[in-house]
């Protein structure tokens, strides 16, 4: 009998506390692509401290959060690297407006081996076996490395080389681990706090690549947090978000 | 509709079954009949890949086998192999991932056979190779059979170790599954279900046939 009643108790407790955490309301969750997620740390946490609304981000490549989306998932704001994820969510009917350009990615070649010095010229070497970039038929940066590659006529002598990273997140495991020796990353990625000072990069000149705008979208789910992923869509185009983006590596004047 | 990922799927199966075979036996035969101190510990290490998720695992051969690290840099100058990137280094990792799938069902197989069949084999003279040859393999034919099926199914579905060690190379390490993911990732979702059906039809018909001769309904209908 004893033993009956504490267990009940213990159930009440765990119900109690299950029903704790939902009451906390204030939270809205971002979806958010691979090669966004060191700037939108930065700007969730300063956006937290000063409304008191929890961000959650939610970190994948954009195709997989596109499908997720398309398919209810529980996202109040899609923050992109590029215009033709978010694109899809507004004519699938999901957003209420188009997508809204908030930044320009800004691309860069990378390198961590010692004594490698990357450029353009540096590719050809033998030294450098392996060059990674993202997935040309998935990721923009991709699209953009591919670009600058053709733009120089350098991308049949390379394409032996050339290795695809399925994100900028793989691409960057591809450099970090030395297995590609050089790389094209995002400029947000050789900033970030972990890897400031690993290695050489060059930023490529934003004329050898179409920009790369990136796009956000408020989509249409939960009546209830609309009104903290607006505060959060607002903000993202406020001065302070601005310059946050722009010591990531982001270019937002254009 | 590019057939070279789905040749190239196919390929690495075949190629790491093989391989799978050759190491599965003498390890299968040795843990199956073995006394000593270390025999759970490498039957710890052969079932770790059941457990460890597959992404972490690439990252691991990726580490291991960067040509800047101790192991990849000696392989890359003694043997002149390259591990990152390459199809030989694909079917290294596959061998290491489907290694459980081999070995257990021929370790089974080994230790369901009551020892009075080896034993008597011994004292007719017959040397432990010969015993094994002429008279174990044969009597678990059934469990070698279901080994290559499964090692050779889990080789094909095989996707996060090839996504972190591949490159994602046409005709190299492009293999369907990563095929199949790209264009789900580009929303192209018809040629994704495209390689997905022939890939499905092609391991249903597989492994039915498996199916059909491991439970004797061939013999059946045949007589």
């Amino acid at each position: 009998m004893k033993y009956i009643k504490s267990y009940f108790l213990l159930f009440l407790l765990v119900l109690f506390s299950v029903a704790c955490n939902d009451q906390n309301n204030q939270k809205i969750t971002i979806a958010t692509s691979a090669n966004m997620q060191f700037a939108m740390k930065a700007l969730t946490t300063d956006f937290t401290t000063k409304s008191g609304i929890e961000c959650e981000l939610v970190i994948s490549s954009s195709g997989k959060l596109t499908a997720q989306i398309k398919e209810g998932a529980p996202y109040d704001i899609f923050v992109a690297a590029d215009m033709k994820y978010p694109n899809e969510i507004f004519n699938s009917g999901l957003s209420t407006f188009p997508p809204k350009i908030y930044a320009h990615g800004k691309l860069v070649l990378w390198s961590v081996v010692e004594n490698i010095t990357p450029s353009l010229k540096a590719l050809q070497e033998t030294s450098i076996k392996h060059i990674a970039l993202a997935n040309p038929k998935t990721a923009p940066y991709g699209i953009a490395a591919v670009e600058v590659l053709e733009k120089y006529h350098l991308l049949d002598s390379l394409k032996e080389k050339l290795v695809y990273g399925e994100s900028i997140s793989q691409t960057n495991q591809f450099i970090i681990s030395k297995s590609a020796e050089a790389g094209f990353t995002a400029m947000s990625v050789v900033l970030s706090d972990g890897l400031k000072n690993k290695g050489n990069w060059v930023a490529l000149d934003g004329d050898l690549y179409t920009p790369l705008s990136q796009g956000v979208v408020l989509i249409k789910n939960k009546i209830e947090n609309n009104v903290y992923a607006q505060q959060f869509y607002d903000f993202l185009f406020s001065d302070e978000a601005k310059e946050i983006l722009k010591k990531f590596g982001y270019s937002v004047d254009k | 509709m590019d057939w070279g990922p789905l040749i190239l799927t196919f390929k690495l199966a075949a190629v790491t079954t093989v391989i799978l075979l050759l190491i599965s036996i003498p390890l299968a035969y040795w843990l199956s009949n073995s006394k000593s101190k270390f025999k759970p510990v490498i039957e710890t290490l052969v079932s770790m890949p059941l457990v460890l998720p597959p992404t972490v695992l690439g990252f691991y051969f990726l580490i291991a086998f960067s040509p800047r690290n101790a192991f990849g840099s000696w392989l890359n100058d003694w043997l002149g192999i390259k591990l990152v990137f390459s199809f030989g280094g694909l079917v290294i990792a596959s061998i290491l991932y489907s290694l459980p799938f081999m070995v257990h069902p021929i370790q089974s197989g080994f230790s369901s056979l009551p020892k009075s069949l080896k034993e008597a084999a011994y004292v007719l003279g017959k040397s432990k190779l010969a015993t094994l040859k002429k008279i174990l393999l044969p009597n678990i034919k059934p469990s070698i059979l279901t080994g290559i099926v499964l090692a050779f199914a889990h080789t094909v579905g095989e996707f996060g170790v090839v996504l972190m060690i591949g490159g994602n190379i046409p005709g190299k390490t492009k293999v369907a599954s990563i095929a199949i993911y790209d264009e789900v990732e580009a929303l192209n979702y018809t040629a994704a279900n495209n390689y997905s059906l022939i890939l499905f039809s092609i391991t249903f018909i597989i492994l039915l046939l498996v199916y059909l001769i491991n439970g004797g309904y061939l013999k059946r209908f045949w007589k």
